[in-house]
């Protein structure tokens, strides 16, 4: 089996007496594109930088293709310029009196690379990120988007390992975002490079990564690829962090195997079926939240269908937003917030059928 | 490979590194508390001793009796205070005005007038002092014997010599100044919105100044006063030249008076400094505590000043107003120190032939001239030399480094502000004769460098500080990261980025070491006396026409340095 390209061993950091992160633990394969997340204060980004070496741990240790970078039992500690990682700051850390090429070009001036060679490889670096003729242009006459590709070029250009990413896009315009995910993407799939990523935005995570971590008050909550995240979140924090999620009391009425029949009681007591992961946990007259996505949500005609599943409620506000419409549905004593496609015209006080999924339903214990 | 830990439950205390690099600061930290500390533990300890320097110690009280009950001690102690906060509340309420017009009215000849009082701050104190003197002398200042002339009054109206005569020319040189330096970016600073909600409830611009603006600004305005009042309780020889020929003492003055007695009076003077040590010390400590280092930086955010107030119709007049103060404070007195430097006999225009080349000859002539100004260049290029690698090593360990000894490092770069410059002098002076048989340092250059560096070390710790803390962790970081070791780092990113700011730090030293009076008076000789001191003993010794012409040389030199210092400091956006 390949080495991880990187292994986190019970990391712990202290600062002050609040405990940052705590018992981390993570296995990070090659070439994967791992994203951490979660808001802030969460761990994220302190735990990148006891990666790059910028912050030391109070316990733990952190392995790199299997040697000790740093181990607080062992006494090891590699100083951040001897662990080889490209890092990208927030800030980008743009050297303000240089130029581009200086700027891309420093870190093979201190590794004593020739003068050619550093042309060769500057230029080429420089035309990945798509800066190409930029090189003489000093660094403060850049924009941001221009500045954030001058330091992840200045961060690849020696062809490192890993490559770290804190909140790379969190100072760019939408729009501007919204190109750099691609780019970023695309440019880690051609290069097959590790990243590792830190953000707090889900929807970043969601759609570059190869796994995400989602951290909370310096624990894991959950790992796993980006569609199990979603749909199937294991805490009620991971729940709530991804996407938007409509939570509704009941009480759980029948256990079958892999299914479980809840009453929604503030909702008219419909009967809900849902599938469940753990049915041991959860037993029969025991309170629990079921959950479903609003987009999950198919919103019928009136009268259309009855039976497990099925909601009859009164809409009462409408929101256009665009590529989707959001409502609100009064169902008994629940609002449920629904999102129904822009073809589907919806009237405040409208009398609507919808059908909550079964394979799209998720239940909590209360 | 599998050694896993229990991970840690508890947070660790303060981590000790017993390592290179804390020795290293450890070191460092001790020297500076040294070089700062012992001085001032010297004259405390000395304040109890009532032998002469040199002779076997003796303990006693006598040096506290003598400082407590000698005449006239008390009237001085009363003057400094009530000078001091006189001229401070004077200055603050101009200060406000003339910052809310600066920063947030429409008022023509906003930067030329900013300027101005700006230069203003630089004109050393004793040359405008003179300036002054020739126009408000009693017996034959200019504008005395111009307002008699036109017969408005019959006897002179202004008197330099006197209580106000005082206050006036510290109004002029640092008192207008230093507020609107400090109040104005502050004003500048403010979210507009907060005075437009004013105006549009229906209040005008005077009601809103006083009900809204001043009131929010009133940290930074009191913060600006209470240093100020620090700063005046130091004053020194303005009070000299004005004061002592009427009697009218200040502490500094009096401390001076007992040392250049003949023969010198040690321990009064130790005692009666290390009293209003006691008291300055006090006035920053509390300073520092209760209003906090950070009012002055207000964050702008998205509320800037969209539009300023309009003046109206009293747009020009005010203007006029201002500009009459500003020049009036700037080059009035430099004209007429320039002018005096032509008189025959300083002051009496009415003399017949009053005006001669002779003063400008004869100092040229005489070698102490050329002594002194070799004095004066080798002190300030010493003092920015060491005040520099000083003040830049410090403000990094405090700004960068997280070694554990760096908050009392701050507090003590800090102290030396606090001690008013005679009475460094004496302290130093005090420390020299008692250590001289080991290290010769009394009546040598190096004892004035050291105590130059020693007094501007405060605001030189500030400015490179300030510098440090806008550069940001990350671009070291980035260094560190992209593969450098610490010394690569610095060469090539932490040194060119600060190099403005030391330069700019350079010169304000520079500045500070060629018109400083009070700090070296004690300390130089006939030897290294520098041109201000030559100025000082020309002034003493009546001869009040050489005296100009070397004021004129200290003025163009130093207005040259603060211009340089400008026009970099503006170019790389650094902020004193």
């Amino acid at each position: 089996m390949a080495e991880k390209a990187l292994v986190l061993r019970h990391i712990t950091k202290w600062f002050g007496r609040v405990k940052a992160v705590d018992d981390l633990s993570l296995d990070i394969e090659s070439g994967q594109l791992f994203t951490l997340l979660g808001p802030s204060g969460c761990g994220k980004t302190t735990t990148l930088r006891m990666i790059a070496g910028l912050e030391r741990p109070d316990a733990g240790e952190i392995l790199l293709k299997g040697q000790p970078i740093v181990s607080v039992s062992r006494r090891i500690f590699v100083p951040p310029e001897k662990r080889k990682m490209g890092m990208v700051f927030q800030s980008y850390a743009i050297w303000p009196h240089m130029t581009v090429f200086k700027n891309v070009a420093y870190p093979l001036e201190l590794r004593k690379v020739s003068s050619s060679v550093i042309k060769e490889k500057v230029d080429k670096v420089l035309s990945l990120v798509g800066l190409e003729g930029l090189g003489d242009r000093p660094a403060p006459n850049l924009s941001g988007g221009q500045q954030q590709r001058v330091a992840l070029a200045r961060a690849l250009v020696y062809e490192p390992e890993i490559l770290l990413l804190d909140e790379p896009l969190s100072n760019l315009d939408a729009k501007l975002r919204e190109q750099m995910r691609l780019e970023l993407k695309l440019l880690q799939r051609k290069l097959g490079i590790t990243v590792i990523y830190v953000t707090h935005d889900q929807l970043e995570a969601l759609s570059m990564s190869d796994q995400v971590v989602v951290l909370n008050q310096g624990k894991i909550e959950q790992q796993g690829k980006p569609r199990d995240l979603y749909e199937q979140p294991q805490t009620p924090f991971v729940r709530d962090f991804l996407g938007k999620t409509v939570v509704l009391r009941g009480v759980a009425r029948a256990v079958e195997g892999q299914r479980l029949r809840v009453e929604l009681t503030h909702a008219g007591g419909v009967m809900v079926e849902c599938p469940c992961h753990s049915p041991d946990s959860l037993s029969a007259g025991q309170k629990v939240y079921v959950s479903v996505r609003p987009e999950d949500v198919v919103v019928t005609e009136a009268g259309y269908a009855s039976g497990d599943n099925y909601l009859k409620g009164t809409v009462e506000t409408v929101l256009f937003a665009g590529e989707r419409t959001e409502c609100q549905i009064k169902v008994g004593e629940e609002s449920i917030l629904v999102y129904v496609p822009r073809s589907q015209v919806m009237d405040p006080g409208q009398s609507v059928s919808f059908q909550l999924p079964r394979e799209a339903v998720n239940v909590w214990p209360a | 490979m599998d050694t896993i830990e229990a991970s840690v439950d508890q947070p660790r205390g303060v981590r000790f590194q017993l390592n290179g690099q804390t020795l290293l600061l450890t070191l460092f930290l001790t020297m500076v508390a040294f070089l700062i500390l012992t001085p001032l533990f010297l004259l405390l300890l000395n304040s109890f001793q009532v032998a002469k320097p040199g002779e076997p110690v003796v303990y006693g009280m006598e040096g506290w009796r003598l400082a407590l009950t000698s005449r006239g001690i008390r009237e001085a102690i009363t003057n400094s205070f009530s000078l001091a906060i006189t001229r401070q509340l004077i200055a603050t309420v101009a200060g406000i005005f003339l910052a809310w017009l600066l920063a947030r009215t429409d008022i023509p000849l906003k930067r030329f007038l900013e300027f101005m009082f700006w230069l203003s701050f630089f004109l050393p104190a004793l040359p405008v002092t003179l300036g002054w003197i020739l126009l408000l002398d009693p017996k034959y200042g200019l504008l005395n014997q111009l307002l008699m002339n036109i017969g408005l009054v019959s006897q002179a109206p202004f008197d330099v010599y006197s209580y106000w005569g005082i206050i006036w020319v510290h109004l002029t040189t640092t008192g207008f100044s230093i507020k609107v330096m400090l109040l104005t970016p502050a004003f500048r600073n403010l979210d507009a919105a907060l005075e437009e909600s004013s105006r549009v409830a229906g209040a005008g611009p005077l009601k809103t100044l006083f009900r809204v603006i001043v009131p929010v600004m009133m940290p930074a305005i009191l913060v600006a006063t209470i240093l100020g009042v620090i700063r005046s309780l130091e004053a020194f020889e303005i009070e000299l030249i004005l004061g002592v020929p009427i009697g009218l003492h200040v502490f500094s003055t009096k401390i001076h008076s007992f040392v250049t007695h003949e023969p010198p009076q040690f321990p009064p003077a130790t005692a009666l400094g290390t009293l209003f040590l006691l008291v300055l010390v006090i006035l920053v400590v509390l300073q520092r505590l209760y209003l906090g280092k950070k009012v002055f930086t207000t964050v702008t955010g998205r509320g800037f000043s969209s539009r300023p107030t309009p003046l109206g119709r009293w747009r020009i007049p005010i203007c006029i107003a201002v500009l009459t103060l500003a020049l009036g404070i700037t080059v009035l007195p430099t004209i007429f120190l320039v002018i005096g430097t032509f008189m025959k006999l300083f002051g009496f225009f009415n003399i017949q032939d009053p005006w001669t080349l002779e003063n400008w000859r004869q100092v040229l002539k005489d070698p102490i001239l050329f002594r002194s100004i070799k004095n004066t260049l080798i002190l300030g290029f010493s003092a920015a030399c060491v005040g520099v690698i000083l003040s830049s090593l410090i403000a990094y360990v405090i700004v960068k480094t997280k070694y554990a000894g760096r908050g009392f490092l701050d507090f003590i770069s800090w102290l030396p502000f606090s001690i008013p410059g005679i009475l460094l002098g004496m302290a130093l002076l005090w420390t020299f004769l008692l250590v001289h048989r080991f290290i010769p340092l009394h009546g040598t250059m190096y004892a004035l460098v050291l105590a130059m560096a020693i007094s501007g070390l405060s605001l030189s710790v500030q400015v490179v500080r300030s510098f440090l803390m806008q550069l940001g962790d990350e671009l070291e970081e980035a260094s560190r990261i992209s593969g450098a070791s610490w010394l690569y780092t610095y060469r090539r990113i932490l040194f060119p980025l600060l190099l403005p700011c030391i330069i700019v730090v350079g010169l304000l030293e520079f500045i500070s070491a060629a018109r400083n009076i009070s700090t070296v008076v004690l300390l130089a000789t006939g030897q290294t006396r520098t041109m201000s001191l030559l100025m000082l003993d020309f002034t003493a010794g009546a001869e009040l026409e050489r005296a100009t012409v070397v004021a004129v040389m200290i003025v163009a030199m130093v207005v040259i340095a603060a211009l340089v210092a400008r026009f970099l400091g503006g170019k790389f956006d650094i902020k004193a």
